[in-house]
C-alpha cells in the first residue's frame, strides 16, 4: 500500500509512521519502524528593538511538495486569557513539525498560565525562557522536532528574543531566523541588524576600515526587514510563502499584523 | 601515524620523517629513512600505503635524473613538483593507483630560494612555507602557525622543528621512533644529527 | 472475555485530554524545578531510535540536527587557571550561531565549559550548579571541584549508552584543593589534571598551549597563551569560530577578560607579529 506514494514521480512523499515493512526487535516481538515526524516547512524569524520585540512566521504548511494549507499559524500568544490575547506578553514561534509545535506551545502555554494562577502575576520573559529550555530537554531522548524562538519584554522593558535547538539549547539574540528558510533569511539579518561586514565609509583602508556598530532600530525599520527578509525568501524557497503573521511585543501588549505573499 | 613534517627558511628546507615502519600492530623497523634525494638540491619526503611509497619515490628519483642526464639540466624543486604531480595525476586515474603522500623540499639552483611542496596521493599541489602530512598536521600546524617566520634562520628553524616532534611525542598514542631530520641549503643536502632520546610528559 | 470486553467497552473519549499526572506535571510550575524523568520513545530499543534521528556523524541526512563542534580549554598555573573557548555553534555545515556562550557559571567561583551536544551541556552544568547550592545548604560549606565534578560523572555514567555527549571542564577554586581542575566526559571519563583541550579543535589548541605552557607564567602571560591558543585552533578547524571567550579563575572567584571576534585578533597577531605566514595576499 505504502509503496504506491512511494513512485518516482511523487519524489519524496511524506513519511507516515508505519509506512515500512515490520522488523523484527530485539526482543523477538515483532515492531514496526517507528518514524513519528514530518516536517511541515516554513520559517520562523525575530528581532528585538530598544523597546519592542516582532516574532514573524509565514502560515503556509507543507508535507512533502503538498501544500496542506496556506493559514497555519507558527506564532503563538503564550499565557494569554482568551483568544484576543489580553493578559499575554509573551510570544512562541515555532517551525519544524507542527503537531510537536503545537504540543510545546501547550504546554508552555499551561505553565505559564498556572504560574500566573498560582503566583499572582506574571511570569517573567527570563524565567519562560529558561522553562521553554527544560520542557524541551525532558524529550532530549524523543525530541520535539521543532526550532522554537520566543520573545517578550525584559525587566527592563527592553525587547528580547530568545532561540532554542530541538533539545533545549537556548541563547538570548538580537536576532534569529529559524526553519526552512534560515540559511537565506540569517545572513541577511546579520548584514541588516547586526550590521556585520558593515564599516564605516573612509575611516581606513583594508583592514584598518572600522566596524559600523550595531544600534537597535525603531520598529518601522524592523517591520519593512521582516517583510523583506519573507518575500524574499518566497521567491527563493517553495516551503516559504502564503501569508506572513507578525506578532509586535510593546509595553502596550501584543499587536498582530496579517500581510499577504506570493502563493504559488 | 606517519609523520612528515617540512619547514622551510632564509636559506634553507628543513625536512623530517618519522623513523617507524610500521604493519598492523608491529614495528618492524626504528631506523627507516622515508626520504629520497633527488638531484643535488631537491629532497622528497613520503608516506603511505606500504610497498607504493618506495616504488613511487625511486621512480620519481630515476626520472628525474634521466631527465638530466639526457638534457644536461638540473630541474628546480617547481619543476619537479610539478612533474611528480602530473605522476600522480596519472597514477590516480589509473587501474592501480599509487597511495603515497609527499613532502618536496629544495632550493631553487637560479634563485637560491628555499621551496616546499605539499602533495598528496590526490595529486594536490600546493607551495607553502611549512607543512606536514598524516596526524602531524593536527597537532603542528598550529605551531607552525604561531612560530614560523619566512625569514628564520637554520638555528631558529630546528628550534621549531623540536617544537613539532615534542609536541608529536607528547600527545600522539603511538611512538613513531623519532624522526630523521634531512636539511637542503645551496650547498646540498645533508643528513642532521637528531637526538630522539629525551622522554616528552604532558603537563 | 471480560478483559477483551472490556478493551472494547471504554469510551472513545478515554484517552483525550490530560491524565490525572500529566495534569500534575503541568501544575507544577516552581521554576527551576529540573526533573529526572524524560519521555522516551515506545520502540525496542530507544537509543539507536534517537541515533538514527539524530546522528549526524552516522547519518548526514538525519532530520535532527543537533548543535555541536568545539575548541574549548583550561589550565592550571601559580595564578589559578585560564578557561578559554570559541564561540561557535554547527548543525552539520551550517553555523547555527557565532555567539555561544560555551564557558558556563556555575557559580561564582566554579566555571564549566561546554563541548559537544550544546543542550546536555546547558542542562546538566546548571542541575550541577543546583547540586552544588544544595550541598551548600546542607553542609555549611562551599563543594569543593573533586566532588562537583563527581557529581556530573557520576550522573553522565548514569544515562551512559542514551546519546549524550559532552566534553567538559570543571575549573574551580576552594580552601581545600586551591585551583583544581577536571575534565569529565559523557563515557564516564573523570580526569584531573594541570592543562586540557577539548573539541574538534583541540589538537590546534594543544600544539600552541603544549608549546609554551609552564606553571609559572605570569598572569599577563597566561592569558595571552589562553587567548593565542583559541585563535591557532579557530584558524585551523572550520567548527571553531566566532569570538574568543577568556575567564580567569581566582582565590576568589573568577574574572571574566571579554569574549572578542576572533576577526580582528587574527590580522593583529598577523601585521604586528607576522605570524601565519601561509595567509598571503595574492593567488599563487
Amino acid at each position: 500500500m505504502a509503496s504506491a506514494f512511494m513512485q518516482p514521480g511523487f519524489g519524496e512523499a511524506p513519511g507516515y509512521s508505519f509506512s515500512q515493512a515490520p522488523t523484527v526487535a530485539a526482543s523477538g516481538a515483532r515492531e514496526h519502524s517507528f518514524y513519528p515526524y514530518t516536517d511541515n516547512g516554513g520559517s520562523t524569524l525575530g528581532i528585538t528593538g530598544q523597546d519592542f520585540a516582532i516574532l514573524a512566521g509565514d502560515t503556509r504548511s507543507t508535507s512533502g511538495y503538498n501544500i496542506n494549507t496556506r493559514y497555519a499559524p507558527k506564532v503563538f500568544r503564550i499565557g494569554s486569557d482568551d483568544e484576543s490575547g489580553a493578559g499575554g506578553h509573551i510570544v512562541l514561534a515555532v517551525c519544524g513539525f507542527a503537531a510537536d509545535g503545537e504540543a510545546l506551545k501547550e504546554r508552555l502555554d499551561a505553565m505559564v498560565k498556572m504560574y500566573r494562577y498560582q503566583h499572582g502575576k506574571p511570569m517573567s520573559v527570563k524565567a519562560c525562557a529558561q522553562r521553554l529550555a527544560t520542557i524541551l530537554y525532558q524529550k532530549r531522548f524523543f525530541p520535539y522536532y521543532v526550532h522554537a524562538i520566543l520573545g517578550g519584554l525584559d525587566e527592563e522593558g527592553k525587547g528580547a528574543l530568545y532561540s532554542y535547538d530541538p533539545v533545549g539549547s537556548y541563547e538570548r539574540e538580537q536576532c534569529r531566523a529559524a526553519g526552512a528558510a534560515a540559511s537565506l533569511i540569517m545572513p541577511f539579518l546579520d548584514n541588516q541588524v547586526n550590521f556585520k561586514n558593515q564599516f564605516v565609509p573612509g575611516s581606513g583602508v583594508g583592514h584598518f576600515l572600522e566596524a559600523r556598530e550595531p544600534l537597535p532600530l525603531p520598529r518601522k525599520d524592523v517591520e519593512e526587514l521582516v517583510r523583506d527578509a519573507f518575500s524574499s525568501a518566497v521567491e527563493r524557497h517553495i516551503e516559504v510563502g502564503d501569508g506572513l503573521q507578525m506578532m509586535v511585543i510593546t509595553k502596550d501588549g501584543v499587536e498582530e499584523i496579517y500581510h499577504p505573499l506570493k502563493r504559488d | 601515524m606517519e609523520v612528515l613534517l617540512g619547514i622551510t627558511g632564509k636559506d634553507f628546507t628543513i625536512l623530517a620523517a618519522s623513523k617507524a615502519a610500521m604493519r598492523g600492530a608491529t614495528i618492524l623497523k626504528s631506523s627507516d629513512d622515508k626520504t629520497r634525494q633527488l638531484n643535488q638540491h631537491t629532497l622528497m619526503a613520503y608516506s603511505g600505503e606500504a610497498g607504493d611509497t618506495v616504488q613511487f619515490a625511486e621512480y620519481i628519483q630515476a626520472n628525474v635524473q634521466l631527465y638530466t642526464m639526457r638534457n644536461e639540466v638540473e630541474l628546480s624543486p617547481s619543476a619537479i613538483s610539478s612533474f611528480v604531480r602530473g605522476e600522480l595525476a596519472k597514477s590516480l586515474r589509473s587501474r592501480s593507483p599509487y597511495t603515497v603522500n609527499l613532502l618536496l623540499g629544495g632550493i631553487d639552483p637560479i634563485t637560491q630560494k628555499p621551496h616546499l611542496y605539499w602533495l598528496d596521493y590526490l595529486a594536490s599541489c600546493a607551495s607553502v612555507p611549512y607543512a606536514a602530512h598524516g596526524y602531524a598536521q593536527y597537532y603542528c600546524l598550529s605551531i607552525l602557525d604561531k612560530h614560523h617566520h619566512p625569514d628564520i634562520n637554520y638555528e631558529q628553524g630546528m628550534k621549531i622543528l623540536r617544537m613539532c616532534t615534542d609536541e608529536l611525542k607528547r600527545r600522539l598514542p603511538i611512538d613513531f621512533k623519532g624522526v630523521t631530520v634531512k636539511v637542503v641549503t645551496k650547498d646540498g643536502i645533508n643528513e642532521v644529527e637528531y637526538d630522539d632520546s629525551k622522554q616528552v610528559i604532558s603537563a | 472475555m471480560d478483559s477483551l470486553v472490556a478493551q472494547y467497552s471504554r469510551p472513545a473519549f478515554h484517552n483525550e485530554g490530560y491524565s490525572q499526572e500529566e495534569q500534575q506535571e503541568l501544575s507544577q510550575t516552581m521554576p527551576g524545578d529540573i526533573s529526572l524523568k524524560f519521555a522516551l520513545p515506545p520502540v525496542a530499543q530507544p537509543h539507536a531510535w534517537l541515533r538514527a534521528q539524530t546522528d549526524d556523524h552516522a547519518n548526514p541526512s538525519c532530520p535532527i540536527k543537533l548543535a555541536h563542534g568545539t575548541t574549548t580549554l583550561a589550565f592550571r598555573f601559580q595564578g589559578g587557571i585560564i578557561v578559554a573557548t570559541d564561540s561557535r555553534a554547527t548543525a552539520g555545515d551550517w553555523i547555527a550561531s557565532q555567539t555561544v556562550k560555551k564557558v558556563i557559571e556555575i557559580n561564582n567561583c566554579l566555571l564549566g565549559t561546554m563541548a559537544g551536544g550544546a543542550a546536555d551541556c546547558q542542562y546538566w552544568l546548571a542541575y550541577l550548579g543546583m547540586q552544588c547550592r544544595l550541598h551548600e545548604l546542607r553542609h555549611k560549606r562551599r563543594i569543593t571541584v573533586a566532588a562537583a565534578s563527581k557529581i556530573l560523572a557520576n550522573l553522565v555514567y548514569s544515562y551512559k549508552g542514551y546519546g549524550l555527549s559532552m566534553g567538559t571542564m570543571c575549573a574551580g577554586v576552594t580552601p581545600q584543593e586551591g585551583p583544581a581542575l577536571y575534565y569529565i566526559d559523557s563515557d564516564g571519563t573523570r580526569l584531573a589534571g594541570n592543562l586540557f583541550c577539548v573539541g574538534s579543535g583541540q589538537t590546534f589548541a594543544y600544539g600552541v598551549l603544549d608549546a609554551e605552557y609552564k606553571y609559572d607564567l605570569s598572569e599577563e602571560d597566561a592569558l595571552e597563551l589562553g587567548r593565542r591558543s583559541i585563535l591557532a585552533a579557530t584558524h585551523r578547524d572550520a567548527y571553531s569560530g566566532g569570538y574568543i571567550n577568556l575567564y580567569h579563575v581566582k582565590e576568589d572567584g573568577w574574572v571574566k577578560h571579554g569574549f572578542n571576534d576572533t576577526n580582528p585578533i587574527f590580522w593583529k597577531t598577523k601585521l604586528e607579529k607576522g605570524e601565519f605566514s601561509n595567509v598571503t595576499s595574492e593567488l599563487v
